[in-house]
């Protein structure tokens, strides 16, 4: 009997489980454009943070050389334990002036619950800049275009 | 040792970077076969392919296209979000759209060796160091064009013949010289890469203008028709980006090899056009000339460079520790106050200090007191009865290092008693300034009232141990001394080395010559102008002999010297007997087979390897054979031979001077002279010069030869021999 009940419990938390991951998603075409400055291409990563602005997902990774993934440095924290598998969300980096266009792709349920987009920018022996861009995940938000803070002059997003 | 400020400072580079140069050399040689490798995939495209062709390919294939790229193996790359919603990016058929495959991913032995090679792993400090390091050796190619411009004998003769005197010297300067632009090129561009990580170079940056749209007037054209698209190959452009989205601020942007364009997604007007500033496309070349991309030609001979920089790096340091070897300190026994005889040497490479030493150790071995020291440390010298000055030449007949106070040093010092003098000069006859120097110490010294000469300047060319033994011979009878000289023995490959077996042995003529006819016991490879190299034991250096081959034979003229070891036991010969002997290949000395007329230009046993020449000349090529004997008698040993070739129609013309017959003495370059219009037709024909025999006589006959040229052709003979028309093999 103990062991129905166990199984029934795993099924139901498998099912949940399966559910939670099935969840609906858009992917969101989003650009970011470089400022015109001088130097090594820059390490950019999209990460996406909670309410409590912990780090939750990593998005899209810009720059495909791990031995520079220290530079950018909350977010190694996060990343730098688990070392999950990102290759297929890794790009070159962009230099100054250059744009680069990437496809996202983000849960709907986190839109307009306070979930932020996270943009972190470091160029070797230079700044780095934790948040280079950071804008909350809203329906508005998400086609539209924020000014950048360091090396990134602005990124636009699009849903798809 | 003091050496001159270029090789000082080529040396101290070297010794600086060497380290970095071996690291970066390895790895830009396992470098150089990435684009190789990559240039081998079959991605290549049609470069005829219009733009526009490309991208309605493209969008009939895919949801979006976000960027193109044609990458520098004129691969094409497209990203574009597939119809399921996926970015990717890969290599696509430009004319249909197709994938063609991934992304070449850099190997990660290529990744680890990049970073090896521009930054040893240090990250900034060790791209400072690479480029630093690429700098120094833009200094080293410099210093080493001085350095060859003078060994050479100016900068006119750059490109002249270079002196073997051993393998990692010789070597050393040929490679120099066919690596000096490839290895400038690669310094030039590392340095020119490093600056632009540094941003050390002017801003680049290129801005563009945005004009206000009104966005009530679009007029859609569709992009088939936009004329920039339909003009531009795919070929040509490096990439384009697509509108972010529709609004008609989006633009395309496209980057061309040399500008920049903005085209209005609606109209295909040019929006904004701006060419790249010089620095930028300077980099780009840097770049592709630096890593060989694209090219496999290329990337071949940057792989060469870096396999020339290590043979550089190990010839280099070979060369500088044989030359400490060669000029060590010997520890004089007697202190400069107490020796009779001063030896004072001269010597740019160290190879003149090797002789000195002998002379030095020879003197001592007799019970003299002896000093040895360089030109530049002249003093004073209580005892000293006799000055013995063994120096070489440099450049266009300057000092070398280690003499250049000498001139100085002589004027400001009085000696306290007179002293006699003899100046030994060595150098090599290839160079125009031959022993230069060494007439200008024998001239000071003979204008000095302290010094009184005792024998005439004597010129030993190409470090001939034979030559130095004459002198020594010279030297013991003016002082009626016995110096023996033990020559320094070489190794010889035995790959050469035959057994060979006596056909015929001439008896002694008037003047101690004869004839000796050998057989190779085993086959080789010989002609006419090679040398025999016979050792009359394993204490003693080989002498060498002009070979003239004969019906398969190797025959030899040889002049029987009273002394000489060699030529005793080659006198004493009977046929059968056999002997081991070396052959050297002396290509330089070989009878051209194109050459319609040839002068021959010989005295004494010089005349052996014509002997052979003439005799295999079936192509009736016209030779002049000039020839010096003593007297009539002299003649006889070769005038068989020498008929028989003319009835043959071998040899065309003979002239012979005789220097015993009569009252005045005639020499064979008396015999020129007489011929000046037939010489100087002669080489303004492009005929072949050669000359054979002593080395007195040689310098008499291109003495001779110059004095024609320059009066009936307005030449110096320089300009023959650089033409390769004079060929030379003297002793």
């Amino acid at each position: 009997m103990k062991n129905i009940k166990l199984i029934a419990l795993f099924a139901v938390v498998l099912g949940l489980m399966s559910f939670a991951s099935l969840a609906e998603s858009t992917k969101y075409k989003c650009m970011i454009q470089m400022t015109n400055y001088t130097g090594e291409g820059a390490y950019i990563v999209i990460s996406l943070l909670n309410p409590e602005g912990e780090y939750v997902e990593t998005l899209n990774v810009k720059g495909d050389d791990d031995e520079w993934y220290n530079t950018v440095e909350s977010w190694w924290q996060f990343y730098g334990k688990k070392r999950s598998d990102i290759d297929a969300i890794t790009g070159a980096t962009i230099s100054g002036g250059e744009r680069s266009i990437s496809v996202i792709e983000i849960d709907n349920d986190k839109i307009d619950k306070g979930y932020k987009l996270r943009f972190e920018t470091a160029v070797e022996d230079q700044e780095y800049y934790e948040s280079d861009v950071e804008l909350e995940l809203t329906a508005e938000n998400v086609k539209s275009k924020v000014e950048g803070t360091g090396f990134i002059r602005y990124i636009r997003m699009m849903p798809q | 040792m003091t050496i001159s400020i270029w090789r000082f400072s080529h040396l101290m580079l070297a010794l600086v970077s060497s380290l970095f140069i071996v690291l970066a050399s390895i790895t830009g040689t396992i470098l150089a076969f990435e684009p190789i490798s990559n240039q081998l995939q079959p991605y290549k495209i049609n470069s005829n392919i219009s733009l526009a062709t490309t991208i309605s390919s493209l969008s009939e294939s895919y949801d979006e296209i976000i960027t193109i790229t044609t990458d520098e193996n004129n691969f094409v790359v497209a990203s574009v979000i597939t119809k399921e919603g996926d970015s990717e990016t890969f290599y696509v058929n430009p004319e249909t759209g197709e994938k063609l495959g991934d992304l070449i991913e850099k190997a990660p032995l290529f990744k680890f060796t990049t970073n090896l090679h521009r930054s040893l792993f240090l990250k900034s400090t060790g791209r400072f160091i690479v480029g630093l390091v690429s700098f120094f050796l833009i200094l080293m190619a410099i210093t080493g064009i001085v350095l060859i411009a003078k060994r050479q004998g100016g900068i006119k003769r750059f490109f002249s013949k270079i002196i073997n005197e051993n393998f990692d010297q010789y070597y050393h300067v040929v490679l120099g010289r066919w690596f000096l632009i490839p290895v400038i090129i690669v310094a030039f561009t590392g340095v020119y890469l490093s600056l632009e990580k540094f941003s050390l170079l002017p801003e680049t940056k290129i801005t563009h203008t945005y004009p206000e749209v009104n966005s009530d007037e679009i007029i859609k054209t569709p992009f088939t028709d936009f004329e920039v698209f339909n003009n531009l190959k795919i070929a040509d452009v490096k990439s384009i980006e697509f509108p972010f989205s529709d609004d008609v601020e989006d633009y395309y942007f496209i980057k061309l090899k040399d500008k920049e364009l903005l085209i209005n997604q609606y109209s295909g007007e040019i929006i904004s056009e701006q060419n790249y500033p010089l620095v930028k496309l300077m980099s780009q070349w840097s770049l592709l000339l630096h890593t060989g991309q694209g090219t496999i030609l290329w990337s071949v001979v940057l792989a060469l460079v870096c396999i020339a920089l290590l043979f550089f790096i190990y010839s280099g340091f070979a060369m500088t520790l044989k030359r400490q070897k060669a000029t060590k300190k010997i520890t004089n026994k007697f202190t400069k106050d107490e020796a009779e005889y001063i030896i004072l040497v001269g010597s740019e490479t160290g190879s003149t200090y090797q002789f000195a030493t002998l002379f030095y150790k020879a003197l001592i071995a007799t019970g003299k007191t002896a000093y040895i020291t360089t030109l530049n440390t002249y003093a004073n010298y209580n005892k000293a009865k006799e000055v013995i000055v063994f120096t070489a030449t440099y450049g266009e007949g300057e000092a070398p290092v280690n003499a250049s106070k000498f001139k100085k040093l002589l004027e400001a010092t009085t000696q306290n008693q007179s002293i006699e003098f003899s100046v030994v000069g060595f150098g090599s006859l290839l160079y125009p300034d031959y022993c230069k120097y060494a007439e200008e110490v024998h001239q000071l010294l003979n204008s000095h009232e302290n010094f009184s000469q005792k024998l005439e300047l004597f010129k030993i060319n190409n470090q001939s141990f034979d030559a130095f033994r004459t002198w020594l011979s010279q030297w013991n009878i003016a002082s009626n001394q016995n110096l023996k000289i033990q020559q320094p023995i070489e190794k010889r490959s035995s790959k050469n080395t035959r057994q060979f077996k006596v056909v015929q042995r001439m008896e002694l003529n008037i003047d101690d010559t004869f004839l000796l006819q050998l057989r190779p016991t085993k086959k080789i490879k010989f002609q006419s102008g090679d040398l025999l190299a016979f050792r009359p034991n394993i204490n003693e250096a080989a002498r060498q002999y002009s070979i003239a081959k004969v019906n398969g034979d190797i025959l030899l003229s040889i002049k029987k010297h009273d002394k000489g070891l060699c030529s005793s036991i080659l006198s004493g010969l009977n046929p059968s007997d056999t002997i081991e002997a070396h052959i050297d290949y002396n290509s330089n000395f070989y009878l051209p087979k194109k050459a319609k007329n040839v002068v021959l230009i010989a005295n004494g046993t010089g005349i052996a390897p014509f002997l052979g020449m003439i005799k295999d000349n079936h192509k009736q090529q016209h030779i002049h054979l000039f020839w010096g004997g003593r007297t009539h008698q002299s003649l006889e040993l070769y005038a068989d031979f020498l008929n028989e070739a003319k009835n043959e129609n071998k040899l065309s013309q003979f002239h012979v001077a005789y220097s015993q017959e009569q009252e005045a003495k005639v020499y064979v370059q008396d015999l020129i002279l007489q011929q000046s219009d037939f010489i100087s037709k002669h080489l303004q024909e492009e005929g072949i010069i050669m000359i054979c025999g002593s080395i007195a006589m040689q310098n008499s006959v291109l003495e001779v030869l110059n004095q024609i040229t320059t009066k009936h052709l307005n030449e110096p003979l320089g300009t023959f021999e650089n033409n390769k028309q004079i060929k030379k093999d003297c002793y």
